[in-house]
């Protein structure tokens, strides 16, 4: 569950503030989603989704449930002291308790969140777990014995990587295109089971989850200032800016 | 303190973002130094390419940042991307620099693919607090640790946050394009005057828990001719509108008269007309060129976080109302067919 990034805000008094208090389900973890639909509608096997936050995580959780996740769990922080400055290190322990007791082939993460983009909390989970985990898939097939075969994009090119099973993987959103839910997934989606647990469920303690790093203040990006447009006609524009560039030591 | 950079190496030399951290590092050395504190500047490196490397090398190569130590595994595993290994070796480079995490330290390293895969991972291993993808940090002494600021962009980079965190052992990424790389270490040979020889020291990895490992089947590569987008002065970017053949002649054109770097919006590499390695945005490379030239580029809020950095930004685009117009210091209102032919002849005129 990530706010709309591309819903109007605004930053007052070092607070951001967004017009519309709106959740959504974040992109790079509805490509996990998407992906593991897939891997089910070809090898069997149930996705279930969890999500770590207030009770409004539970809508993100529907969405999943409605693009045909089989059921979800959500992690309330609804009352727990601290839990609206958790950060990716709070986040990271409360999973990793979760999954600590679970069985899993695999466990899909988002590359990053769309609003923070810190794309900490997945291979924090990992290290906590003690599983091997590959990062910023872009593609993933699993292989007759089980083992997922996972396409990473590194520095200078795609890498293909033996995971193993039982591993941890985050997602890009440039792995595929998610589903949107039709009228019937919704309608199922709301019959579909979603387990409501609280911290103290899984053994854990508020304290030990306090964020490591705080927020001080939101500030504004000194916005970039639209320049000079030109629509004289390409020959004319194109030589204008050209000169433009070359006063400004550009044309190196 | 001990300020400790894993070095990224490729092809054999230094990259350019890492440069940058550390002159980053050596300005806060000797701010903190001024001040009466004692500051260590180390790097790891974990690259079979520079095995050979002797310490004249190593001073040629980062002897103007004032470097201490070299914490060198030059593992034959590090040939490829290995996330296990690599977190091996920093944290033996992190336990024996720190004295068993006893000195307080500041891991700070640049922000890149192989970095974001084990930033998470490291800050768990380490117990150390972490700030990813920021533009701005610095560090005090406080306690008998330290206390982090750093500025990172929010939002898709429509806000940026203050953030803040004192603990023993504290860890930053650094976008690229955030500092400036110091410039008498250019070309220079030898270490700055009075700098001590630099330390190497050679580290073994233990390969650890097998059970972690994973496996590189296969790599594909993309073309070795391609400009790193990270240390392009110039880019020329192309989006949807670069639909077929001619305007890729066109975009392949513009670059090589300006000696820049080819990036992509996600719609072409998504529809695979140029590498996934060149898509620049949020979920692609974030740039902070001297000029970026953005053609048949709409300006959505997720590509144009990519790129808020950089210093002159035109746009050319046949749509008068495409947002990238907002933030381009020069819009071309325009058919990139009709454009882009008069703009690569005036360049190449201008130019001689
Ligand atoms: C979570 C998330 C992450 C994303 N990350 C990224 C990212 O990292 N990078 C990225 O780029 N996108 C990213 N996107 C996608 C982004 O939202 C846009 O869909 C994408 O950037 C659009 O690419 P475009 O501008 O090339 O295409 P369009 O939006 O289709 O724009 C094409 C433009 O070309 C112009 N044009 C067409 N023909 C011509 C011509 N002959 N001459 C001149 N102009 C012409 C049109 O006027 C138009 O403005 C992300 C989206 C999400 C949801
Ligand atoms: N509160 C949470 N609940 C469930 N998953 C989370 C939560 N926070 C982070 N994640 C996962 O971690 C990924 C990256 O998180 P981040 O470190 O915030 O960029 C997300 O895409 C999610 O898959």
């Amino acid at each position: 569950m990530v706010p709309d990034v591309s819903a109007p805000m605004q930053i007052k008094n070092g607070e951001l503030i967004m017009d519309a208090d709106r959740a959504v389900l974040n992109a790079y973890d509805a490509s996990g989603v998407e992906e593991a639909l897939v891997l089910k509608e070809a090898d069997g096997g149930a996705v279930i989704v969890v999500s770590v936050g207030p009770a409004k995580a539970a809508e993100t959780l529907r969405k999943a449930l409605a693009m045909g996740a089989d059921s979800a769990v959500h992690i309330t922080t609804e009352g727990v002291e601290g839990a609206g400055e958790f950060d990716s290190d709070s986040y990271a322990k409360i999973l990793a308790a979760y999954y600590g007791e679970q069985e899993y082939d695999t466990l899909f993460f988002g590359k990053q969140s769309q609003d923070t983009d810190a794309g900490l909390t997945g291979s924090m989970v990992a290290e906590l777990l003690g599983i091997p985990y590959v990062s910023n898939a872009v593609g993933i097939t699993r292989e007759a014995d089980g083992r997922f075969l996972v396409k990473r994009q590194g520095d200078s090119g795609q890498e293909i990587v033996d995971a193993g099973t039982g591993c941890l993987i985050t997602c890009s959103n440039d792995m595929n295109e998610p589903r949107i839910p039709k009228l019937k997934g919704i309608m199922a989606s709301k019959k579909k089971p979603l387990e409501v647990l609280t911290l103290s469920d899984l053994g854990v303690n508020a304290a030990d989850v306090q964020p490591k790093t705080q927020i001080t203040a939101y500030v504004e990006i000194p916005a970039r200032q639209a320049g000079q447009k030109f629509s004289e006609g390409a020959a004319e524009d194109a030589g204008r800016v050209a000169e433009l560039l070359e006063q400004n030591d550009l044309l190196s | 303190m001990i300020f400790i950079h894993l070095l990224t190496i490729q092809g054999g030399a230094i990259k350019r973002a890492s440069l940058e951290v550390l002159a980053r590092g050596r300005a806060l050395a000797d701010a903190l130094n001024n001040n009466g504190q004692e500051v260590e500047l180390h790097t790891v490196v974990c690259s079979p390419e520079v095995a050979d490397w002797d310490e004249a090398k190593w001073a040629a190569e980062l002897g103007a940042y004032g470097v201490d130590r070299v914490w060198s595994a030059t593992d034959e595993s590090f040939k490829e991307h290995n996330n296990q290994a690599l977190l091996a070796a920093v944290q033996t480079a992190h336990a024996q620099a720190t004295d068993q995490a006893a000195k307080p330290s500041l891991v700070a390293m640049a922000s890149t693919e192989g970095v974001k895969d084990i930033l998470g991972a490291l800050s768990a291993r380490l117990g150390a607090s972490v700030v990813a993808d920021v533009s701005e940090f610095g560090v005090v002494a406080e306690g008998d640790g330290l206390h982090l600021t750093a500025i990172r962009p929010v939002m898709a980079s429509k806000a940026q946050t203050q953030v803040q965190t004192t603990a023993k052992h504290v860890m930053v990424s650094v976008r690229s394009g955030s500092y400036g790389i110091l410039e008498e270490a250019r070309g220079q040979e030898g270490g700055t005057p009075n700098h001590e020889p630099i330390k190497i020291e050679l580290i073994k990895i233990e390969q650890g828990d097998s059970k972690l490992q994973t496996q590189i089947r296969e790599i594909i590569t993309a073309a070795a001719d391609i400009i790193d987008l990270n240390e392009a002065e110039t880019i020329v970017a192309a989006g949807r509108g670069v639909k077929d053949e001619t305007a890729k002649a066109l975009i392949a054109e513009l670059a090589q008269c300006l000696n820049a770097g080819i990036g992509a919006s996600r719609a072409l590499t998504e529809a695979g007309i140029y590498d996934p390695s060149v898509q620049i945005g949020q979920t692609g490379k974030v740039v902070a060129p001297q000029l970026y030239i953005a053609v048949g580029i709409s300006g959505a809020i997720q590509h144009v976080a990519g790129i808020t950095n950089t210093k002159v930004i035109v746009a050319v685009n046949k749509d008068a109302d495409a947002p990238i117009f907002e933030v381009a210091n020069y819009g071309i209102v325009g058919d990139l067919y009709e454009v882009l032919p008069a703009f690569i002849a005036e360049i190449k005129r201008l130019k001689g």
